[in-house]
């Protein structure tokens, strides 16, 4: 049930990076992202490991709420075929991560899936920093999420290490393009 | 840790000792050697990683850290390749990990073909490239200084992830997008319209040899892959680096050192790219003798194109002809006795 709450969680949080321009849009669907992250890899990765996803999520979302263009911004003008990959990529992960994969941790394997094919569709698509810095943020933390398949314990290090990518790619100084 | 890989972060340090070497401005010289440390430092966070998902993870905060540097590209189309690279070797990683349907492990086994495709930046995924962007910033960053290394890393990780028979489409899949390499890459860098263009096609070019190399899974094809990664890092790297100034003032000159360079990126003997391709041939004919005769049809085109690179490298005089006198004497080594190399690398 907690892992089937949090796979949707991460779904939706990837969805909203997805289908948001605003900087409140973007830092919302970090947080729902990170929190259901958290919550699926409770069972594989462990509290600290959990906690650790949930902290990088919080610190790259605070950050998100000062930095990127104002306000909300979801679903603007134009964002149908954002809508349309977000509605098709969680039923492609949810039909891959449970019929064609079989085991244990089903949620985990959709979550995986659909965050990464979500966010990665975002941050290649976009143009805009801080966009693609929230996509990679979340990126990051399923990436760790994905150790948690593995056969052997992945210890706790690949969770710190990305909710440090999480938390500290949010306040890498970008500098605007010099022109030639 | 892998030996190859350990390998490649020595010459990717002493690539950077030449780049110091050769480089034009004081000023470059600096930030050059603090990036170049970064970088170094990052490679052997890649190679020192106990997993695959950590390897990855620090793939991508270097991939961040890169796309963050000054530089004339956006943040956004520098970060695009790394980014999908990490993405699809996470995916690929979970689809041989996970049981199930049959398909997974070949779809596993071509995702990890393209995921390393993309993180190293080679074709059919290329990053956009600016002529006067810096090297430090620029694609050649992942194809020349941290590609090399971090394929090493993927390549056996990934046989360690498949089961034989996806192992075996893994190394099919490599084989493939390197021989589309080699092709492009070598007819590009002899056609593209700017010699700044046709030194990053020539990178891709070799990434080709490299790719098949890997592809092979014989041992053969891997002491070939380790030999072409080595004139990649400690050859055609420097020379690049050599090349900048003359290349931005569009000099060319043809005295014998640009030819002695020309046949050095060529592959001729007796320069690390000879033994290379012989390695590659030898192990091309044991696996299946068709592919050596594509392969050694391929390796024809690497002639005009650098007998264009070597002419744009000027007249090399100081420090710089010491620089370019260093790698020559380094590829002519390997390439005469390659054994120390492939020992140390258990291979």
């Amino acid at each position: 049930m907690v892992e089937g709450a949090g796979a949707f969680l991460a779904w939706l949080g990837a969805a909203l990076v997805v289908l948001s321009d605003g900087r409140r849009g973007l830092a919302l669907g970090t947080f729902v992202a990170a929190a259901g992250i958290a919550l699926v890899s409770f069972s594989t990765a462990g509290p600290a490991a959990s906690a650790a996803l949930g902290l990088g999520g919080l610190i790259a979302g605070v950050r998100r709420l000062t930095t990127g263009r104002p306000g909300w911004a979801i679903m603007p003008a134009g964002s149908t075929p954002r809508l349309v990959l977000c509605v098709a990529g969680g039923l492609v992960a949810l039909w891959v991560g449970l019929t064609v994969m079989s085991g244990d941790d089903a949620g985990l394997r959709f979550t995986v899936i659909a965050v990464i094919g979500l966010t990665g569709a975002r941050a290649l698509g976009s143009e805009d920093t801080p966009t693609v810095l929230t996509a990679v943020a979340v990126l990051a933390l399923a990436v760790a999420a994905a150790a948690g398949l593995g056969a052997d314990h992945p210890g706790l290090a690949p969770y710190g290490l990305a909710a440090a990518i999480a938390a500290i790619s949010s306040w890498v100084p970008i500098r605007t393009p010099r022109a030639a | 840790m892998q030996p190859e890989a350990v390998e490649l972060v020595a010459f990717a340090a002493v690539a950077l000792v030449l780049a110091l070497l050769v480089a034009q401005p004081a000023a470059s010289r600096r930030s050059l050697l603090l990036r170049g440390v970064v970088g170094l430092a990052g490679t052997a966070a890649v190679v020192a990683a106990p997993t695959f998902d950590l390897a990855l993870l620090v793939l991508l905060a270097i991939a961040i850290l890169h796309s963050a540097i000054d530089a004339r590209r956006t943040f956004a189309a520098r970060v695009h390749l790394p980014v999908l690279g990490v993405g699809l070797l996470t995916l690929a990683a979970l689809f041989a990990r996970v049981s199930g349907a049959e398909v997974l492990e070949r779809f596993a086994a071509v995702g990890l073909a393209a995921g390393l495709a993309a993180l190293v930046g080679v074709l059919p995924y290329i990053h956009t490239f600016d002529p006067d962007e810096p090297v430090s910033s620029s694609p050649v960053a992942w194809l020349a200084y941290i590609g090399p290394a971090a394929a090493v890393v993927v390549v056996a990780d990934a046989q360690g992830l498949l089961a034989a028979d996806a192992g075996a489409a893994f190394g099919a899949s490599l084989v493939g997008i390197g021989l589309l390499n080699m092709v492009w890459g070598s007819v590009a860098a002899w056609l593209t319209e700017t010699t700044a263009a046709a030194w990053r096609y020539s990178f891709i070019a070799d990434w080709g040899l490299a790719l098949c190399g890997f592809g092979i899974t014989l041992a053969d094809g891997k002491r070939a892959a380790l030999v072409v990664l080595f004139s990649i890092v400690l050859g055609r790297l420097p020379l690049y680096f050599a090349s900048r100034e003359a290349v931005k003032q569009k000099v060319v000159t043809e005295r014998p050192i640009n030819l002695l360079v020309a046949a050095a990126l060529a592959g001729s003997a007796p320069f690390a790219g000879f033994s290379a391709r012989v390695l590659l041939l030898r192990g091309a004919t044991q696996l299946y003798w068709p592919l050596a005769l594509v392969l050694a049809a391929g390796m024809l085109l690497w002639l005009p194109a650098s007998l264009r690179l070597g002419r744009s490298l000027g007249v090399p005089r100081g420090r710089h002809a010491l620089g370019v006198a260093a790698v020559l004497a380094l590829n002519v080594a390997v390439g005469l006795y390659p054994l120390p190399l492939l020992a140390a690398a258990r291979l």
